[in-house]
């Protein structure tokens, strides 16, 4: 059962957009800054497989410049490392 | 669980991200969490009584939005100074089973329940009651609560039954659980309630608990008496039990007497306390009166039994020609005990420099001579003027939040007013004046007390009951032919509860009902004092407040005079009207206003100050005499009893050779119907097991986890061993807690009780205990 | 770490960067209250236990101990945890509980650090702490509680972070914040200084000042 936290940096002036795309997406979170252009995503999946899936899509977002993660947990011990 | 696990999971991923975001971005914000967090700011803290045991401690239940979400103990309520217990810390879940009654429901032709508006349920209820009496009688309708009732709760039960209707069919599972308390104040003390309070607990030299394991049972009593030990050093715990239990091993000395033996150890201490000339002349010449009774007095397995104590006066000589039977040498014989360790605990009490404070709960309550060993303790701590003072006390527990409050002090039993007994025809009076109806409708005579109750159910002379807050179709002793007569034709069982339990399987109507802080109301605690909660939360459904239930059931019957008030304001026109029946400085109550603003409120409240110690002048405004006032008694002294001992009503034999110990666990509470929907109390105990003596299984070759067969004269249960478990019950004795529906003890235990009391000995059966 | 955040260049910023920049984070434990009382007066514990504890057990850490597990063991943020290990019943048992939580340090036994309770005065531990001895439900339960409170929320960049939970039977910071038995993030990067409540004080219901 994975769950991670990131903060998801938009392609310039695409923040609201970014957060649009992101919030359509099944397993995700999305809490945008108020001041700042960036946009903080967490995701919660069932499996690895769906894990990597949902990967797949996040790749494909346009809009999205690039993703640091900040917080992993999986199948009950966390994946910091 | 595992869906606040993932919560927790999240909000601690999203809150990583935002800590991170933090430090690359300074000053950043995010006020879409702060909405979706609730945080913390947004908990409101609230205070309320704790829902389970008769400790009473003040919880703070953390809202948020519309839900209960936390809890942490309150620390302005003096009982618990912010100390919880386990279920205390998790009682806000017990709220939120998925299985919560939130409809009405009636049974239909084929037997099957069909969801109804309560309107409907009401009007049935109100029709049926009106049928039954007239067909059978006013006697034929009965109403049993508990309790768990919150003061309004049974002082519209008693006013609908006792004043309204007519009938004394009132009768509480309190019975099952304090009545032999009760007795045993009215007959030593002539009024009801411990003399003392919680805060002997911190003034006293030594502790002995009488048959009661508190460290389970009371354990945020417990922690505070540990606590005064771990402080002072010098103090002493004493265990005197059947069994070993977490308060035994904790304890500076553990004292195991074999089953009803107490009796006899009491009188053999009070005999060492005479040899030895360790009597308080004084307190005794001055306070004090001898008086003896009936001897020989049954036990009340049969139906219809019936039995009345009589007084006559003895002088000490008596009392101590009586006491020659008890010499620490032949008591060892009959009770086990070492005559050593009764001359210990005679010295304890005798020592005129330590303050000595004696707890006792079930083990002396549940007991076929409940009432006699109450008087016995108390006389140990009269004879040596051990009592009403800080630090000397003999402290009766109770099991129930508001068994005090409600039942006791409202009145909830046959025989008894809100204010004194229908049989006394000034408290008839009374209470006919306050409840505006002719005094004529207070029956003198009281009915039944709760077994036979439930006997009379089974008989037929009740065909309507209904059942509040309690669930006796676990509880009652000698359980099969008591379910067996809820379930005749021609009985109508009506059950408000908020759960499924086994007494809403055997119900022809279920009401849903709002539970603890979903409502408005007070409960009592053992240590006379009054709580107010708030209500907090909506209730689920139509779930309605058990009080509003009563007074919806008596506009339907016509009494809206007698029920008139408002939904915003009837708890607190209640208590108003309540209070007028103790307005006298023995027993005066708190204003509402000031129950509302305090984490409870000790009476006598008296001029705007609680009473700690009654009978004590310093303490105490209604005690006017010099030394000590037991202004109870019309004599103004309390009653030294002298009471043999006697053997149980059915002890172990060839055919059944161990005695049979039923209780309670730590994690659970009464029958475990609001526990046992908390996931980790559910986990820690998830099933009801026997304890065995190590010796007796390893004779049986019954490992630990294996299945033993437990077969009494009534029932028989086949279900797990615990060996040196958490208990230890010495050879020969088995023990079962019986909070587990899947496991019903009570179709083994017998239903003989205190003939004074009336209430069950739940402690002692003959039972056989086979390897399956 | 935090460089290559701050410069995201890649598509997929190392996984370590928050985990570090959470780490170095001052924080708290967990514990959803306003603080509405002050227990100040028990402040002597906090004080003893800094007079007691080694330097080198302060300086000690240890990577073990996380968050997740931490809230896992809890119903919500401040309830008593659960006992997580085969713990048997002997008297007295505050000793024998005491024995690894009263000073932390490596349990032989269970290959780990032991975290130390904040409250060692109270000697029955299991009115409080119980075991799991079943993961089934007896019914579904739909209670749901508030997440964990956010760590770090400094007023000021870089400025001490408030207390998040109630000091009432946690007045001992050193307890869970300092130490081999203290969760990882919320350790405390400058033990040594030991009047915590100098700089650290209680949060607050958030509400402002009104006259």
């Amino acid at each position: 059962m994975p769950v991670f936290s990131y903060i998801a940096y938009p392609v310039a002036g695409e923040k609201q957009r970014l957060c649009r795309e992101l919030a359509a997406l099944e397993h995700c979170q999305v809490i945008p800054a108020d001041n700042e252009e960036i946009v903080i995503l967490v995701t919660e999946t069932c499996n690895r497989e769906q894990e990597e899936k949902l990967h797949t899509r996040l790749n494909k977002i346009e809009s999205l410049q690039s993703l640091a993660m900040t917080y992993g947990h999986m199948d009950g011990q966390t994946a910091e490392e | 669980m595992d869906i606040t696990r993932r919560a927790l999971i999240k909000a601690a991923a999203a809150s990583s991200a935002i800590a991170a975001a933090a430090t690359l971005f300074p000053g950043v914000s995010f006020s879409g969490w702060q909405e979706m967090e609730g945080a913390s700011g947004a908990i409101q803290w609230r205070k309320t009584p704790c829902r389970f045991c008769g400790t009473g401690c003040g919880l703070l239940v953390g809202v948020s939005g519309a839900r209960a979400v936390a809890v942490k103990g309150d620390p302005n309520c003096s009982v618990n100074k912010g100390l919880c217990c386990v279920k205390g810390y998790h009682s806000v879940q017990a709220l939120y089973g998925r299985d919560r009654l939130t409809q009405a429901r009636i049974r239909q032709p084929d037997g099957t329940m069909k969801e109804v508006p309560v309107s409907e349920a009401l009007d049935l209820i109100a029709e049926k009651m009106q049928a039954t009496i007239k067909s059978h009688g006013k006697d034929a309708v009965a109403m049993y609560g508990s309790g768990q009732w919150t003061i309004p709760d049974g002082y519209a039960a008693s006013k609908l039954f006792k004043g309204c209707i007519g009938t004394n069919n009132v009768e509480a599972n309190a019975r099952l659980c304090m009545a032999s308390a009760v007795t045993g104040f009215m007959t030593s003390f002539g009024i009801d309630e411990p003399m003392g309070c919680y805060e002997d607990m911190d003034h006293a030299d030594v502790f002995v608990t009488w048959g009661n394991n508190m460290a389970e049972m009371h354990p945020v009593l417990f922690s505070r008496m540990l606590a005064n030990r771990n402080r002072k050093k010098h103090v002493k715990i004493i265990d005197f039990a059947t069994r070993s239990t977490r308060t035994s091993l904790a304890a500076d000395k553990s004292i195991l007497f074999r089953p009803q033996t107490d009796l006899a150890v009491a009188n053999a201490i009070c005999y060492e306390i005479i040899r030895n000339n360790w009597v308080n002349w004084d307190f005794v010449n001055n306070h004090c009166s001898l008086h003896k009774g009936k001897t020989n007095i049954g036990y009340g397995t049969e139906d219809h039994f019936a039995f009345t104590d009589k007084a006559e006066d003895v002088s000490f000589e008596e009392y101590t020609k009586f006491l020659q039977d008890y010499t620490p040498e032949e008591v060892e014989k009959i009770s086990g005990v070492a005559a050593m360790d009764i001359k210990y605990l005679a010295a304890l009490y005798g020592d005129p420099d330590k303050k000595v404070t004696s707890f006792w709960c079930m083990g002396m309550n549940q007991h076929t001579r409940g009432t006699w060993i109450n008087n016995l303790v108390y006389n140990i701590h009269l004879l040596t003027g051990k009592i009403s003072s800080p630090g000397n006390s003999p402290f009766s527990l109770t099991g129930q939040p508001s068994a005090c409050g409600t039942v006791r002090e409202v009145g909830t039993l046959t025989h008894a007013l809100p204010h004194g007994v229908v049989m006394n025809e000034e408290d008839r009076r009374m209470a006919a004046e306050i409840w505006q109806v002719p005094v004529d409708n207070i029956d003198p005579k009281p009915t039944y007390h709760t077994v036979e109750m439930f006997r009379a159910l089974d008989r037929g002379d009740i065909r309507f009951i209904w059942i509040q807050v309690t669930n006796p179709m676990v509880t009652m002793p000698n359980l099969i032919r008591y379910r067996n007569g809820a379930r005749k034709e021609d009985r109508f069982v009506v059950v408000s509860d908020v759960y499924p339990t086994p007494t809403t399987d055997v119900a022809d109507v279920i009401l849903p009902s709002a539970m603890w802080i979903e409502q408005e109301g007070m409960y009592g605690n053992s240590e006379r004092r009054t709580q107010h909660f708030e209500q907090i939360l909506e209730p689920p459904g139509e779930a309605m407040c058990d009080t509003w239930q009563i007074i919806e059931v008596a506009r339907r019957l016509g009494f809206e005079k007698q029920f008139p008030w408002s939904r915003e304001s009837y708890i607190e026109d209640i208590w108003n009207e309540y209070i007028r029946f103790h307005d006298d400085p023995k027993h005066r109550m708190a204003p509402y206003a000031l129950l509302k603003k305090r984490s409870g409120v000790q009476w006598p409240f008296v001029d705007g100050r609680e009473t700690r110690w009654r009978f004590n002048p310093i303490y105490d405004p209604a005690a006017k005499q010099e030394g000590f006032d037991f202004y109870g008694k019309p004599d103004h002294r309390a009653w030294i009893w002298v009471r043999p001992y006697e053997p149980a009503a059915e002890s172990p034999d060839s055919d059944y050779p161990f005695w049979l110990n039923t209780g309670r666990v730590l994690e659970h509470w009464h029958t475990g119907s609001m526990t046992r929907r908390v996931p980790i109390l559910h986990g820690a105990v998830p099933s009801a097991y026997v304890e065995l003596n190590p010796e007796d299984a390893a004779a049986m070759g019954v490992v630990s986890g294996g299945e033993v067969k437990i077969t009494s004269r009534r029932g028989s249960i086949v279900m797990t061993a615990v060996i040196n478990g958490r208990g230890n019950p010495p050879r020969g004795m088995v023990f079962v807690p019986f909070f587990d529906e899947s496991y019903l003890i009570n179709e083994v235990t017998l239903d003989a009780f205190c003939p004074i009391s009336k209430q069950p000995d739940y402690k002692k059966c003959a039972v056989k205990v086979e390897r399956v | 770490m935090e460089k290559s955040a701050k410069n995201p260049r890649t598509r997929w910023g190392p996984a370590v960067a928050g985990a570090g920049v959470v780490m170095l984070l001052l924080a708290a434990l967990a514990g959803a209250s306003p603080a509405q009382e002050d227990f100040d007066q028990h402040i002597a514990t906090l004080f003893n236990r800094y007079d007691t504890t080694s330097l080198s057990y302060r300086e000690g850490g240890s990577s073990e101990r996380t968050l997740e597990e931490f809230y896992s063991r809890r119903q919500y943020p401040g309830s008593p945890p659960f006992i997580p290990h085969p713990a048997i019943e002997v008297f007295g048992e505050k000793l024998a509980c005491l024995s690894c939580h009263g000073r932390g340090g490596w349990s032989q036994v269970l290959q780990r650090f032991a975290p130390v309770t904040p409250h060692p005065e109270q000697q029955s531990c299991r009115q409080c702490h119980v075991s799991v001895n079943s993961r089934d439900l007896f019914v579904e339960n739909g209670w749901q509680s508030v997440p964990a409170p956010i760590l770090g929320r400094a007023q000021l960049p870089g400025g001490p972070p408030p207390v998040p939970h109630s000091l009432e039977m946690r007045g001992d910071c050193y307890a869970c914040h300092v130490g081999t038995g203290a969760v990882t993030p919320i350790r405390v990067e400058h033990p040594s200084r030991g009047m915590c409540r100098q700089c650290h004080v209680p949060a607050g219901d958030g509400r402002p000042f009104t006259r």
